[in-house]
């Protein structure tokens, strides 16, 4: 528990932990208010259109950049590297006279950041969700029981994102490249959503698997995954590359 | 007890062999100091001492227990080795007290260390604007904060201001002075004569000269002599 707590507060000490809180609580919810105000005015016009089933889910489908970017830095701080002129240290080195074990010292790492996630998309996830309610009135769709399961699987798929990016920054041990990766592929170039127009099998890659926990329509999509066999598809990814991450981070020099 | 015992360690890279066998011992009461150039495998030493490295072959034991084996490290050994060890965005106090935190040390204990390696006032400043000396003192700061009966400190006096070297000298000596045991590494030997009981030479990974001060000078001017004549090949 010691440990535990440091580094929860490891993680609240570290300024791109909180861009990343600002990230994942600030995407989603703005995403979603544009988009509910243009549904909003095409309602009034009388285009006729209700919002559609997915309405906040797609936009914290997006919002996981941040759960990405505290996954990533949560262990890239660890080995960022002083300037020479600084002598050059890394804080790995300090956390491991700390906490000599290193699968305990992993293991801790990883509780830290799952809980920061699961806190980041519940925030998250009440924002977005408000927001869209907010700018709807009455128009909102309610949200109902169907949602709680739904609403655990926007918490999960953060929480499994965040993760995966640690696992690889393990591998990695640097951030820049995995960071850059994978917030391009949740927005700007979605490799992975790309592959499933060559391949149904890239439905099982795990952020196109995972979405489905919550995700009603994809779009262009006709390859049926339920929420939990997608829910159970990402924990296999997850824990592959957590073991992975872990024979790596336990067998090699600091 | 509170013997670091270093026995036959070897190293290698690829195919490059940093460690050739290095053995010796550093015991309570004195400070030992583990000389050689730049490359020649003390830090290297160090890193596998303090489990961060792994041996190809050999131990590394702090009463005969590999150090990731020890129950309470932070109150048994204090570490420095490169830089700070913090990251730079956190202020020193915010590092110290995470440290704190996971040995369940209480925070007073961050404002005492601070105080005695004088970095009291850049605490709330960001690791990021230290200079390289204030960046030993908050890693040397790290190090005391469980007030451990072990000190292995990587090049300590790098970075120093004549001031702080001159601190530093007599800090260590008062630990040695208490029981305690000092280790430190430096490629530096003017800095050093002054402050260390036992000498390790090393060159190129392996032990070269092992011995009280006195026993490694022998029949040299100085210890910075010696240490020529022992780690140039060839030398007149």
């Amino acid at each position: 528990m010691r440990a535990l707590a440091a580094e929860a507060w490891k993680l609240a000490s570290l300024p791109t932990v909180w861009i990343a809180t600002a990230v994942g609580v600030l995407v989603p919810s703005v995403i979603a208010g544009i988009t509910a105000s243009a549904t909003l005015g095409a309602i009034t016009r009388g285009a006729g259109t209700v919002p559609g089933v997915d309405t906040g889910y797609q936009e914290l489908a997006f919002g996981v950049v941040g759960a990405i970017i505290l996954g990533v830095v949560g262990i890239s701080s660890e080995y960022f590297t002083e300037s020479e002129e600084s002598g050059g240290g890394r804080q790995i080195t300090t956390s491991l006279t700390v906490v000599p074990s290193r699968l305990r010292f992993l293991l801790t790492k990883i509780s830290a950041i799952a809980i920061a996630a699961a806190l980041l998309a519940i925030i998250a996830a009440a924002t977005t969700m408000g927001v869209v309610r907010v700018v709807l009135g009455a128009h909102a769709l309610t949200l109902g029981a169907d949602d709680v399961p739904r609403l655990v699987g926007v918490v999960c798929y953060w929480v499994y994102t965040a993760l995966l990016a640690f696992g690889i920054t393990v591998l990695t041990r640097h951030g820049v490249i995995p960071l850059a990766v994978l917030i391009a592929n949740t927005s700007v170039v979605t490799v992975t959503y790309l592959l499933t127009k060559i391949t149904p099998l890239a439905n099982y890659l795990p952020d196109m698997a995972g979405v489905r926990m919550f995700i009603r329509k994809l779009a262009d999509n006709t390859v049926e995954i339920s929420p939990l066999t997608g829910g159970l598809v990402m924990t296999a990814w997850v824990a592959v590359l957590l073991v992975i991450a872990a024979i790596a981070f336990t067998r090699r020099d600091a | 007890m509170n013997v670091i015992t270093i026995d036959d360690l070897v190293k290698r890279r690829g195919s490059k062999e940093i460690l050739a066998g290095i053995s010796f011992q550093a015991r309570p009461g004195r400070v030992t100091g583990f000389l050689g150039p730049n490359g020649a495998g003390k830090s290297s030493t160090l890193r596998i001492l303090l489990g961060l490295d792994r041996a190809t072959s050999g131990t590394a034991l702090i009463d005969s227990v590999p150090f990731v084996q020890l129950r309470d490290p932070l109150a048994t050994v204090g570490a420095m080795l490169d830089g700070s060890g913090a990251h730079r965005a956190r202020t020193g106090r915010a590092h110290l007290r995470w440290v704190a935190r996971s040995a369940g040390l209480h925070r007073a204990r961050v404002d005492e260390v601070l105080e005695i390696v004088g970095l009291t006032n850049a605490a709330s400043k960001r690791v990021g604007s230290y200079s390289l000396g204030m960046g030993r003192r908050l890693g040397l700061a790290t190090a005391l904060l469980g007030d451990p009966e072990i000190l292995i400190l990587d090049e300590p006096v790098n970075g120093l201001d004549p001031d702080g070297i001159r601190w530093i000298r007599t800090f260590l000596r008062e630990r040695a002075a208490s029981g305690r045991t000092v280790l430190l590494s430096s490629h530096l030997m003017g800095e050093l004569a002054e402050t260390v009981d036992d000498v390790v030479v090393i060159n190129e990974g392996r032990v070269v000269a092992d011995g009280t001060l006195d026993e490694v000078v022998g029949a040299h001017r100085t210890l910075e002599d010696a240490f020529f004549a022992l780690t140039t090949s060839g030398a007149p």
